[in-house]
């Protein structure tokens, strides 16, 4: 135990310090952008009718603290995220960024999150049995459901829906919250109506997420079947379940819980076109507009620092867990 | 039947393939009798971990065995019990684990990676054994110290990336050993340790065999490695038993050409300028088995018009010494008349 603390410790230090390094390029990346914030909300206010001048630039690049050196001003932007979790102001819209995104990050997130939990709760178990089973109806319809997952793009399966709801329940499947609810603040009854909208982007998210899923694992699980230890303890006497659980199953876990942080990437990216089919205003679409449309890059560095955060987040579980399943990772000389 | 402890008669395996059915093994008989080491030798793909396989029911779904195959365990004072007609893995206990035990040529790979030593061990024992948990685990201890592993009760916790790869075989002789099987199988146990090694694992193994009194099936392609250790040793060549007999006879009057090739390929400790030779040609693909003798493709002294055309039966030549060639049959000499 005292080992996997220690693993533990040194794994988020790492994190902690890869979440910094990305800050470091987010925050380069948000200086490449052409021009300043300064400039930006300047040119924006010239377009609504207001006359400027070089003076007032350099007085709003003073104000803005844009005159300090890029180092200065990448650590207070830093310091201010990690240590108090604030974003400071969108360059064009001029409100706070966190009241900006409001909840729309975590609901985001928990979707993806509750997708992907959803995915690999179905396929480990269904993975790992066809994989082990000799029955070819079982294997063959697997094979068949997990390519029409994987065949199927979707904002086809979105759209489908959709238009099989409109027309035989009269009933649009659009949106995370009723009207009455969108405004409101949060309360149960707030939840349970977001719980009733969001099955919907979690089903077609998890959809395909399943179809890899399942297609990993029975590949994970094939591997591990072929390796020698496995007829080694077969030549020992073990059979059936106990065998097949106890090794191929419980070695091709590893793997599995390593595929988890790739999968992740993969419905984020997946979630802004479900979100726009489903008007999820939401959620996602809204990473996509700041980052296309308004040209804000202190609101698109936000995002993508929320989102690689959310990604260094959850690899540093999926460690943590492989350190539990596997003693050489709990071992290993970077653990301690 | 003989008093063999496992008689191998007539055993033919084949792969069900994408390819086809290739056949792997053909027609191959031996005994083992109690007590005795046989060894298996042959070059690579020749069918030796297949053969051995078969004999605790190990090798892949895709295998079938002809039907006049027979491998029957006799140990004394039990019924015998025919291995091929085994149906049910659960009836396979007794041929895994229980009478025969098998040593992997991998000592690295044949544990499970996230399962300790002594876990591994001593789950063995409680399917084979009446033991509990605890006496399963003073008795494995008990095998790691026999086998010499220092600080055995440390190590029974650990795991086998935890062991160097000498220590390694070490454990596996030890797990093997500790259901006190008739038989073990042991598929080039020495092929990944490094020679100093190799000569203390073989030694251990002959020693603890001897003390136990149990047979052993050694595999190896190092007929000089077989020259220590065996009693009596078979020759394979592409799922074929081509000589066999005593140590004595097979190594110092080698009568199958294939034989003859492996000895003059291995250098000589007292001629080391003596000329090494390779057997010529390639070991043909499984794929397109050689007709009649199986080795005529590559053999010098291939007979022409017989040979390619017929199966060489088994000729004695001494006391348990048989070779299947051509050049010892009724056939060849008189088409040599
Ligand atoms: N499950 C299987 N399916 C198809 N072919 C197989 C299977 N198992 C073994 N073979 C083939 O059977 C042949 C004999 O293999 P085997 O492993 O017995 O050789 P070997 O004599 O042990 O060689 P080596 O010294 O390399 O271990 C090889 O051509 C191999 O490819
Ligand atoms: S039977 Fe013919 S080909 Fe085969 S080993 Fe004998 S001489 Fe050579
Ligand atoms: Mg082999």
């Amino acid at each position: 135990m005292l080992q996997f603390a220690q693993f533990a410790v040194v794994r988020f230090a790492m994190a902690l310090f890869t979440l910094l390094m990305v800050s470091l390029i987010v925050f380069t990346l948000m200086e490449l952008v052409p021009g300043t914030c300064a400039e930006r909300y300047l040119a924006f206010k010239n377009t609504q009718g207001s006359g400027i001048s070089v003076e007032d630039i350099e007085a709003e690049k003073r104000r803005l603290g844009l005159d300090r050196p890029f180092l200065v001003r990448w650590a207070s932007w830093v310091g201010n995220v990690f240590l108090r979790g604030e974003f400071g102001d969108s360059c064009i819209l001029r409100v706070n960024i966190n009241d900006l995104l409001g909840d729309k990050f975590l609901i985001s997130l928990g979707i993806c999150l509750t997708a992907l939990a959803l995915a690999y709760a179905i396929a480990v178990p269904v993975g790992i049995i066809s994989a082990s089973s000799r029955n070819p109806w079982l294997n063959e319809s697997l094979r068949f459901v997990s390519y029409f997952g994987l065949a199927m793009p979707n904002f086809l399966l979105a759209l489908m829906i959709m238009l099989a709801s409109t027309v035989w329940f009269g009933e649009s499947l659009t949106g995370l919250f009723s009207n009455e609810y969108r405004d409101a603040p949060w309360s149960v009854d707030k939840f349970l109506n977001f719980l009733a909208h969001a099955w919907l982007p979690v089903f077609i998210l998890g959809w395909s997420a399943t179809a890899f899923a399942l297609q990993t694992v029975r590949a994970l699980m094939l591997d591990e079947q072929s390796k020698l230890y496995v007829t080694a303890a077969r030549a020992r006497g073990l059979y059936g379940r106990r065998l097949l659980w106890r090794y191929p199953a419980r070695h091709a876990l590893g793997p599995i819980v390593n595929s988890l942080g790739f999968d992740l990437n993969r419905v984020f990216n997946e979630l802004p076109i479900v979100a726009s089919i489903l008007t999820l205003t939401e959620a996602g679409s809204l990473l996509l507009e700041s980052l296309a449309r308004s040209n804000d890059q202190q609101l698109a560095g936000a995002i993508i620092f929320l989102l690689t955060a959310s990604i260094v987040a959850v690899n540093f579980f999926t460690d943590l867990a492989l350190a539990l399943l596997d003693p050489r990772v709990r071992k290993s000389v970077i653990g301690g | 039947m003989s008093d063999a402890l496992i008689s191998v008669r007539d055993l033919t395996i084949r792969f069900r393939t994408d390819e086809g059915l290739i056949t792997a093994v053909e027609k191959v008989s031996f005994d083992i009798a109690p007590g005795e080491i046989l060894g298996l030798v042959g070059e690579s793909g020749s069918g030796k971990s297949v053969t051995a396989k078969s004999l605790m029911r190990l090798n892949g779904e895709n295998t079938v065995y002809d039907p006049e195959s027979r491998i029957t365990l006799n140990v004394p004072g039990e019924t015998p019990l025919e291995v091929l007609s085994l149906r049910r893995e659960r009836d396979m206990i007794a041929i895994r684990g229980g009478a025969i035990s098998m040593i992997f040529q991998e000592p690295m790979a044949s544990f499970a990676p996230a399962i300790t030593v002594g876990r591994q061990m001593v789950e063995q024992l409680l399917i084979h054994t009446s033991l509990t948990e605890a006496e399963a685990r003073e008795l494995s201890i008990e095998m790691l110290a026999r086998v010499g592993i220092p600080e055995p009760a440390r190590r029974f916790d650990q795991y086998a990336f935890e062991f160097s790869g000498g220590m390694r075989q070490r454990a596996m002789i030890a797990m093997a050993l500790s259901t006190r099987p008739r038989l073990l199988i042991a598929d080039e146990p020495t092929t990944a340790l490094d020679v100093t090694i190799q000569a203390q694992v073989i030694d251990l193994m002959k020693d603890l065999v001897a003390e136990f009194g149990m047979a052993i099936l050694f595999i190896t392609h190092d007929l000089g490695v077989i020259a220590q250790t065996a009693d009596r040793v078979a020759v394979m060549y592409l799922g074929r038993i081509v000589e066999t007999g005593s140590v004595r006879q097979v190594i110092r009057a080698p009568a199958h050409p294939y034989t003859r090739g492996l000895l003059d390929a291995l250098p000589k400790l007292d001629d080391l300028d003596a000329e090494l030779t390779p057997i010529p040609g390639d070991i043909p693909s499984p794929l397109n088995r050689p007709s009649g003798c199986v080795f005529h493709t590559r053999c010098p002294q291939m007979i022409a018009g017989v040979c390619e055309g017929r199966v060489p039966g088994y000729t004695r030549l001494g006391d348990g010494h048989d070779v299947a060639c051509h050049l010892y049959t009724e056939q060849a000499m008189e088409a040599a008349r």
